[in-house]
């Protein structure tokens, strides 16, 4: 692959690449060495590869990996079965309520979710994947996409809920003496 | 089908409605055209879906990251990685490969080529030479390195004969003297290098700091009036940036 097309390429996906490592790593400095690495090893290993369709495919599956692997080196793993319900329905509030909030916001309520479901739920909603691609994107079996999307949009509600309500709090005034209340 | 279960297979389903032809979703979405409860469940749900989406669309990647990427590619084709074995001996070969391409290119050195070249330069002699086995330490400079918060030093502070003679090493650079300065920050090892900015890159070097990641190390290039810098470590970008 040449210098035009990698740039191409680049211009491509790196915008998507990085929004799924920022909610992957939570901050963005590890976010932008995450999706460095990958074009790095794209660059010395990812161009032989022929089906050029396949590239946006290859390079969110390699972050992934390359997400876990920096993960693998100094943390324990979490299981579904240790995680926190975390169930909630949709209402209209909740609508209204995300509505209201930042883009900045949505994401850190995002990056709150639970890894297991966040990667999923990032491609979901970052990349319009379907659950088959993501799936295949993180080389997971289909029904536990469907089960993490479910389980992952439930945490992001009550993230957004709890996100839109520390926002409009009213905080006192520094100079506020106990009894006195900022309304 | 229950419905706990239609909730469950439509939570999958995206809010622009790209899976209305997937079978799978097939019985779940005729309950929801049945069912008013669920109807409206899923109405709200894609709804909120659609927002979500829109406002995660609206993040932005940093400044600088499209060009860190295409200069840290350039450097990766250039130095694929090495296995440990035979590192000193390709290092030594990258390097001097590198001091023979500097000489012929001198005149035409583009910035993000030259900050890629110093910085694979540093990386691979970080990783493949072998350090500190000559000089003495650089005393003050390494202790001030050495303090937690302290910054990467200036021109104003760099005093390059002097610290030739006191430096770790002093590196051949096509021709010219690149001085590195070892120390220890955090439990981490940094190589920093300086060379004068009338050396082989001339003043193609870009006065921002860049942050190039490849395999095995990653480093930080920038520049001043008089001097082209690079600071590398297996410690990460994110450890670099806090030099800066």
């Amino acid at each position: 692959m040449n210098n035009e097309a990698f740039a191409q390429l680049v211009d491509a996906n790196y915008a998507a690449l990085y929004r799924f490592a920022l909610s992957l790593a939570r901050n963005a400095s590890d976010a932008g060495d995450l999706v460095q690495q990958t074009f790095f090893i794209w660059a010395t290993k990812g161009h032989g590869l022929r089906e050029l369709s396949k590239a946006k495919s290859w390079l969110f599956t390699t972050l992934y990996r390359e997400f876990l692997r920096g993960r693998r080196r100094d943390s324990r793993s979490t299981f579904l079965e240790d995680l926190p319900p975390g169930e909630k329905d949709p209402v209209a509030e909740d609508v209204d309520r995300v509505s209201k909030i930042d883009s900045a916001s949505v994401m850190v309520a995002l990056q709150s979710v639970d890894e297991t479901f966040r990667a999923p739920l990032t491609l979901f909603y970052i990349e319009d994947m379907s659950y088959q691609e993501i799936a295949a994107t993180l080389e997971v079996p289909i029904g536990t996409v469907m089960s993490r999307l479910s389980r992952g949009k439930a945490q992001l509600r009550l993230a957004v809920e709890g996100a839109a309500t520390a926002g409009s709090k009213v905080l006192p005034f520094p100079g506020n003496t106990k009894g006195n209340r900022a309304l | 089908m229950r419905t706990e279960e239609a909730k469950f297979i439509l939570a999958a389903f995206r809010p622009g409605g790209a899976d209305a032809g997937d079978p799978a979703f097939s019985e779940a979405l005729h309950m929801a055209v049945e069912d008013p409860v669920l109807g409206a469940w899923f109405t709200q749900s894609r709804a909120h879906d659609s927002v979500v989406s829109g406002k995660l669309g609206e993040i932005q990647p940093p400044v600088g990251l499209r060009d860190a990427i295409l200069a840290g590619a350039r450097v990766g084709k250039a130095s694929r990685p090495r296995s440990a074995s035979w590192r000193w001996a390709a290092g030594l070969a990258v390097a001097a490969g590198l001091a023979v391409a500097l000489l012929s290119f001198r005149s035409t050195v583009h910035p993000q080529s030259a900050t890629a070249t110093l910085a694979s330069f540093a990386i691979d002699d970080m990783l493949n030479a072998k350090h500190g086995s000559s000089g003495a330490p650089a005393g003050t400079l390494v202790s001030e390195l050495q303090s937690d918060g302290a910054k990467m030093p200036d021109a104003d502070q760099i005093d390059f004969e002097k610290l030739r003679d006191t430096g770790c090493r002093t590196l051949n650079f096509a021709g010219h003297d690149l001085l590195e300065v070892c120390f220890a920050r955090g439990g981490a090892e940094y190589h920093f290098y300086v060379t004068r900015r009338d050396g082989p890159l001339g003043d193609a070097v870009a006065s921002g700091p860049s942050f190039i990641a490849q395999a095995g190390g990653a480093a930080a290039v920038w520049s001043d009036a008089r001097f082209d810098y690079a600071v590398a470590s297996t410690a990460g970008v994110a450890a670099l940036r806090k030099l800066l």
